[in-house]
Order: C-alpha cells, then sequence, then structure tokens
C-alpha cells in the first residue's frame, strides 16, 4: 500500500467541513480525502475535534456547513440531506465505537444477524452464515450464543467489528476502538483491525495508538482546536513534526 | 361473613376499572412519549401540554368532567365507561412519564449504533429500545398498577358498584360501621399483594445481567 493518494480512487472526502456547538466550534475548515483502500490515521488531543471529524463522516453529527461525499454521492449537509441519502451513506460507512454498544439483550449471533435482515434483506439464514463467517474471522465463534454482558471488552469490540462488517460497508469508521480496553484486551482488537486493514479495508481511526499509527496507516492526521494542523507519512510526521502543536502532543505521548 | 360475600363480589368490577384503565393507559400513554419525541416541536409542546394537565388534576375532579361533564352531554357514559376513560387518561399521563424516563435510561450509545448501522426507526425503537428501555419501566409500571387499584375505589363516587360502594352500602344498611371498611382494605392488600409479588419476578426475570 502507499501514501499517495493517486493510487486509489478517492471513496470518500470531506471538504469545508465545520460544526459548532453553543457557540464553541468543534470543527472548523476541516478537508480530509481518503483513497480506495487507504488507512488514515487521526491523532490529537481530546477536545481537538477528531471524534467530532468522523461522526461528521456518517452524519451522526450534522455538519453545519460543508460537504461530505462518500462513493462519489456528494451530500450539501448545510441543505440538509434527505432521508433516503442518509440511509445509503450509512449502508457504505461502517462505524466501532469506543464504548462498543453492542445490543446487551440479544446474542452476539443476532447482534451481527439483525442488522443484516432490516439493512440488507437478508433472510436469517443467509445473515447467521456471513455471521457466523465473520465471527470466525474475528475469532469469536464460539461466543455465538453467549450475551455481549457476558464477553471482555475486547471480544465485545470485535464483536462490534463483525457486526459492522456484516453490511459490507465500503468504508470504516473506529472512534478511539481501544481506549475503553485494557492493553492486553486492545492487543486483540487491534490485530482484527490490522488484518482489515491487509485486505485493503478503507479505515479511518481515532485512537492514541501511535505504534498502531505507524505501523498500520498509511497516513497521520493530526488535529488541534477543531482543525487539521498537520498530515503525512506517519513516520515522517513522528520523526519530524513541522508544527510546534505536534511536536509537544507527541511529546507529551511519548514521556507517558 | 355476609360482609365479606358482599365485598367479594364487587372484586370483579374493581378488577376490571382497574385492568381496563391500566390498557387504556398503558397504550395512550405509549402514543403520547412517542409524541413527546417526535422532531416537530409543536406536537412535542402539545403532547406535554396534555401530560402536564393531565397530571396536574386531582382525579375524581377529572372523573367528574368525564361523567358529569362530558358523559351526561353529547355523548352518554354510563359510571363504568367514565371511570375508565378518566383512570386510563390518568394512567397514561403517569404511565407516558415511566416510559419517558425508562427511555432516557437506554444508553445514547444504543441510538447511535442503530443510526451508524442504518437501521430505521421502527426497527430501533421495536428491536434495541424498547426491550432494554421495558426492562427499566416494568417496576415502575406495576407500581403504578398498584396505585390504580387502589385509586378504583373513587369511581364509587359516580355509582360503579366496585369494592368501595358496595363496603359503603353495606355499612348503612347494617350500621357496621367498621367491618365492611376494614373488610375491604384486607381485600385492597389481598389484591396488591401478587401484583408486588410479580414485579419482583419480573424485575428479577428481565434483569439484563441475569446469569444464562
Amino acid at each position: 500500500m502507499t501514501t499517495d493518494p493517486s493510487a486509489g480512487q478517492a471513496i470518500l472526502s470531506l471538504s469545508n467541513v465545520r460544526k459548532e456547538y453553543a457557540g464553541h466550534v468543534a470543527v472548523d475548515d476541516v478537508d480530509l480525502t481518503v483513497s480506495a483502500g487507504e488507512v488514515v490515521a487521526i491523532i490529537g488531543p481530546s477536545g481537538s475535534g477528531k471524534s467530532t471529524t468522523l461522526r461528521c463522516i456518517n452524519l451522526l453529527e450534522v455538519p453545519d456547513s460543508g460537504t461530505v461525499s462518500v462513493l462519489g454521492r456528494t451530500l450539501d449537509t448545510a441543505r440538509g440531506v434527505k432521508h433516503a441519502e442518509l440511509m445509503q451513506l450509512r449502508r457504505d460507512v461502517g462505524m466501532v465505537f469506543q464504548s462498543f454498544n453492542l445490543f446487551p439483550h440479544l446474542t452476539v449471533l443476532r447482534n451481527v444477524s439483525l442488522p443484516q435482515e432490516r439493512v440488507l434483506g437478508r433472510s436469517r439464514k443467509e445473515a447467521d452464515e456471513r455471521s457466523m463467517a465473520l465471527l470466525e474471522q474475528v475469532g469469536l465463534a464460539s461466543k455465538a450464543s453467549a450475551y455481549p454482558p457476558k464477553c471482555s471488552g475486547g471480544q465485545q469490540q470485535r464483536v462490534a467489528i463483525a457486526r459492522a462488517l456484516a453490511l459490507d460497508p465500503k468504508v470504516m469508521l473506529f472512534d478511539e476502538p481501544t481506549s475503553a480496553l485494557d492493553p492486553e484486551l486492545g492487543l486483540e482488537v487491534l490485530a482484527v483491525m490490522r488484518q482489515l486493514a491487509d485486505k485493503g479495508m478503507t479505515m479511518i481511526v481515532v485512537t492514541h495508538e501511535i505504534h498502531f499509527a505507524t505501523e498500520v496507516a498509511d497516513r497521520l492526521v493530526v488535529m488541534s482546536d477543531g482543525r487539521i494542523i498537520e498530515q503525512g507519512d506517519p513516520k515522517a510526521v513522528l520523526a519530524d513534526p513541522q508544527v510546534e502543536r505536534t511536536r509537544t502532543f507527541l511529546s507529551a505521548i511519548r514521556d507517558r | 361473613m355476609d360482609h365479606l360475600v358482599i365485598i367479594l363480589e364487587a372484586v370483579p368490577t374493581t378488577l376490571a376499572v382497574t385492568g381496563a384503565s391500566f390498557a387504556v393507559g398503558a397504550l395512550v400513554g405509549l402514543v403520547l412519549v412517542l409524541l413527546r419525541r417526535t422532531p416537530w416541536l409543536l406536537v412535542r409542546g402539545l403532547a406535554r401540554l396534555v401530560v402536564d394537565v393531565l397530571r396536574g388534576i386531582p382525579p375524581i375532579v377529572l372523573l367528574f368532567i368525564v361523567f358529569f361533564g362530558i358523559g351526561s352531554g353529547a355523548i352518554r357514559l354510563d359510571p363504568f365507561q367514565a371511570a375508565v376513560i378518566a383512570l386510563g387518561l390518568v394512567s397514561a399521563a403517569h404511565l407516558s412519564e415511566v416510559y419517558r424516563g425508562s427511555l432516557l435510561a437506554v444508553h445514547r450509545g444504543q441510538f447511535e449504533a442503530c443510526q451508524a448501522l442504518g437501521l430505521g426507526r421502527r426497527t430501533t425503537y421495536a428491536r434495541v429500545i424498547a426491550p432494554q428501555a421495558a426492562r427499566v419501566a416494568v417496576p415502575g409500571m406495576v407500581t403504578w398498577a398498584i396505585s390504580l387499584l387502589k385509586d378504583s375505589a373513587l369511581v364509587s363516587t359516580i355509582g360503579v358498584a366496585e369494592i368501595m360502594l358496595v363496603a359503603g352500602q353495606d355499612a348503612r344498611s347494617t350500621g357496621a360501621g367498621l367491618l365492611p371498611f376494614v373488610l375491604a382494605s384486607a381485600v385492597y392488600i389481598a389484591l396488591g399483594t401478587p401484583l408486588a409479588l410479580l414485579s419482583r419476578y419480573l424485575e428479577d426475570r428481565l434483569s439484563i445481567e441475569r446469569s444464562r
């Protein structure tokens, strides 16, 4: 894989995205273009707008202005988004949350199958087959009939990844997927994500895992105060940050 | 023992008033809570106003409005119908608040997961949110059912022949001032106890963290 965006076709782009909450600017003037198969890691201090940026991609947060474009379908958020456009967008984009957000009253298998039945119209049998294949892939086939609260955090997060993948998304968003996990459990989640990246999935990952960002990401995006302040090849950015704010943030991470 | 027999004969009426009012309240309350969660500000405001008004009126006043006010005008309501409408509306307001609280108790992440997966509003509520909210709502609903059972004594004032009405008639006709009402109390307690037990059983059964 390469860091040259022209290598893959642009699959997703944010243009001029701005989001404000009651006078506080969370994200401002964000432009981001992601190529098919590219893995982009977004880092930055808390409150820098990285999660908000991610949530603007699948319109969990609707930007006040700017456009979101996925697979050539461009949505102008200031004009309002039609329900059908929103549903199509969410079909193309899968998301994994920091807090997993599995459905606690459904078994692991039902968690992965129900959305397939409801969103893609798959039969229960089809959906279950696909679910089992994906649970196998994330190493949790044996947990199919367990309920999420009985699973470890790492297991829950892997189920959440399988649930999102089951809808055949073209892009996967990860919002601090390991931040709620202790280091060992985080590793099993990172292993699954690495596997997914190797298979060519387009991924945007908000993370504090610098190691993962360096090893797996094609591009590192640094955010501060709602803006992208620097981006580029992860190793290059880490070795020689161009912006003072990046430097202080990185040294804060390293000094831990 | 004649006193007890007279009261026991009125038990089905008390249960019918309570059950029917609760059913009306459970359904109308559901409609009210859904209206309070629509995107339309005006609809939300109206639904909230209805809830606040219904909760602000003493049940007996509402009962008289329905029976003497509305029920004797253009539409004819017999006492039982008026009782079920009035107590049903009071229940609807109260239960909509119980539902609302239980929806608020469902973690925000559950809604977000549904949105991100592209689940429709109906699937989201029916398959994901309601089953979790129900676990929270059940104790409040049963508590309300017990209150309603006791408050159903109010409808004796418009002539529904339930426990309180027959106990009062019995007291007046026999001159036994204490016994009929003590017996009525015992019967109310006896009817309410299974509900309380049911509540505990359901809470236990529906607990998300139960060991399976």
